[in-house]
């Protein structure tokens, strides 16, 4: 254990302090205010002039060596055994540097974070261009040589972000069905004008909620996938062995993910458009008691298959989008963990972004079809 | 499985058992499979102990079972006197306070920066002020050969080595009374590797801690080392001094110490 004493001669004029023992981190944590009380006794004789004896020490450590050199001050130490003069030394040093490495407020910093920020946005778009130029070089390049289509992988691409997405997507579509339904119903009650809840259900299913329904649930799903997929490559290095390989990342990796899930997208958000409609079937029935006969019957009357046209397209375009965005933030990470997760939570929000800016442009550009 | 004849260090002594690890018939075994049984190993406070076996013959399975992370299927383990997946929650805590592990690569918390990474355990130990860790942060750095500036950097910008050095630097904060390394020199070039021989001799010097290393650097291996275990046909095969482990007649151990790079490092002879 560390012990503090007094010598009973005195050096140089000054109390001269003993350090015996063991100085560790671990024995001064347990004896700790037994020293203070010591050294304070020390003081307390009215002397505050004290020279520091380390001729006793058996063990230091970084702590230990901190203490001595913290209350020895100014004053020098002496009788230091040969092992010890380095860590005290070392010690002496980081007290200095700690001082020096104290942050300093930076006025400039809004201004230098607004750059940043700036010079940000700017990198992404750049990124986002390659990208995409990229992509449009590589679909002319396998187009050109049919045997080399990625089939297989745009295959597993429809199954993974289309198929497995059906029991989530549809539910989703079911309830929301329902409640749009049974909300537009309760208001149309009121006027006498229940047959027009289908119109309502119909056109706002086929045309809007059905495609952005089903993005929005592919960004979350298979866009956080694939930017995870992506990211992870990149920290096991698969990227950088395709690329040694002379594999072009783009049309083995981005390429059929982007066609995969621009294929699939339509079908979910066809399936989702059934599902939708059979909740506004039902509660449709719930409410206003309208026959499930009388509503398939009216349904192509009010539903113009333009609007239904229109649904698909869409969806083929957002279903490009969240991949594209996936695949921008995937090969955007950088190889270390945090970078991952924060990769991934960015790609999300700006899938769901950008399917609903997308949805905004297509509202604006088709508005003249009724 | 009980304490038996080792009277565990109660919270707030300091006194470190004469053995820092024993296993006593350890039996382990991963997913079906029999990886060891009938295992002997202790290592004693003050001394170096490397262990060394074949690529698959669960070193590294040993080490889960010493730091804790696995428990054992049969046998007893013990590591600073104190078991620790019999022992309470609150000896387990003192026991792995007062032991350091180097990760093969790092394990470095990448939220954090390189300052954070080490004034972490320090943090966490409690009972110092946030002075005295910034101190001894700076002070493990130098230590490390890494200098202050670096200390804001995040692990992803950090070279191999230098995540290797700031790791380090973290497992010895608290100062342990063991040591683990796992392949602390893979990955690091001579000169490092080197400096990295010393600065655990000048630490040991400075403060008696023991050190259970795992590796294939036989350089590193010869410098250190006080004693070394064979880990091999799911036992140690072999415990002792160089000198003296390398006489066996094993396949494994005459392949590790009597080949050609084994004859470099040992005896100095130059194979042409």
């Amino acid at each position: 254990m560390p012990k503090l004493s007094i010598s009973p001669t005195e050096r140089g004029g000054k109390i001269e302090v003993l350090v015996h023992g063991v100085w560790t981190f671990a024995s001064l944590a347990a004896h700790q205010s037994e020293l203070e009380r010591t050294l304070h006794s020390f003081s307390a004789t009215g002397r505050t002039d004290l020279a520091w004896n380390l001729g006793g020490l058996t063990e230091l450590d970084d702590v230990g060596a901190l203490w001595l050199v913290r209350k020895a001050g100014g004053t020098s130490l002496s009788a230091i055994p040969a092992q010890f003069d380095i860590i005290l030394a070392q010690a002496q040093r980081a007290l200095t540097v700690s001082h020096r490495q104290a942050p300093k407020p930076d006025l400039l910093y809004p201004f230098v974070l607004l750059g940043h920020v700036g010079l940000h946005v700017l990198d992404h778009l750049r990124f986002g261009i390659g990208l995409l130029g990229q992509v449009v070089l590589d679909l002319a390049h396998t187009l050109r040589r049919p045997g080399e289509f990625p089939l297989r992988e745009i295959s597993a691409n429809i199954f993974r972000s289309g198929v497995t997405a059906l029991p989530v997507t549809m539910l989703v579509g079911f309830l929301v069905g329902v409640v749009l339904t049974y909300l537009s119903a309760l208001q149309l009650k009121s006027y006498g004008a229940d047959l027009l809840v289908i119109n309502i259900v119909s056109v706002g299913v086929a045309r809007e909620l059905g495609p952005m329904l089903a993005s929005i649930i592919a960004a979350g799903r298979s866009g956080s996938t694939m930017t995870a997929q992506l990211g992870v490559m990149r920290v096991t290095e698969e990227i950088e062995a395709l690329q040694v390989m002379g594999i072009s990342i783009t049309e083995r990796l981005v390429l059929p993910k982007l066609i995969g899930l621009a294929l699939a997208m339509p079908l979910v958000s066809f399936a989702t458009d059934v599902a939708a409609l059979a909740g506004g079937m039902l509660a449709a029935k719930m409410v206003l008691g309208i026959q499930f006969g009388a509503f398939l019957e009216a349904l192509p009357r009010v539903l113009d298959v333009a609007h239904f046209w229109i649904g698909i397209g869409k969806s083929m375009v957002f279903g490009f989008a969240v991949a594209f965005v996936a695949c921008h933030y995937g090969l955007r990470i950088r190889p270390n963990t945090e970078s991952l997760g924060a990769g991934v939570t960015r790609s999300v929000v700006a899938a769901i972004t950008a399917v609903i800016l997308l949805d905004a442009i297509f509202a604006i550009l088709l508005r003249n079809i009724p | 499985m009980s304490l038996g004849v080792h009277e565990p260090a109660a919270p707030g002594t300091l006194e470190t058992p004469d053995l820092v690890i024993d296993i006593r018939g350890l039996r382990n075994e991963v997913a079906g499979t029999v990886l060891h049984q009938h295992l002997d190993f202790s290592v004693r406070r003050d001394e170096v102990m490397t262990l060394v076996g074949g690529s698959g013959s669960g070193k590294t399975q040993l080490l889960r079972i010493i730091i804790g992370l696995k428990a054992p299927a049969a046998g007893t383990v013990h590591v600073m006197g104190v078991s620790l997946s019999s022992g309470t929650m609150r000896q387990a805590r003192a026991a792995r306070q007062r032991m350091g592990m180097l990760f093969q690569n790092g394990a470095l918390f990448s939220a954090f920066n390189v300052f954070d990474n080490i004034a972490f355990p320090l943090r966490e130990r409690g009972g110092l002020d946030e002075d005295t860790i910034r101190a001894v942060v700076f002070t493990k750095l130098e230590q490390v050969e890494l200098e202050p500036h670096h200390a804001a950097l995040l692990p992803a910008n950090l070279s191999g080595g230098m995540v290797k050095r700031v790791a380090l630097a973290r497992a010895l904060a608290l100062s342990p009374d063991l040591l683990i390394l796992d392949e602390p020199t893979a990955g690091l070039d001579p000169d490092r590797s080197e400096s990295f021989v010393r600065l655990i001799k000048m630490l040991r010097l400075q403060h008696r801690f023991a050190v259970l290393m795992v590796t294939h650097d036989l350089d590193t291996l010869y410098d250190l080392s006080d004693r070394i275990a064979v880990l091999a046909d799911q036992h140690i095969i072999a415990c002792g001094p160089l000198a003296e482990v390398r006489q066996l007649p094993h396949r494994f151990v005459q392949n590790f110490f009597g080949g050609d790079r084994a004859l470099r490092a040992f005896d100095g002879v130059a194979i042409v």
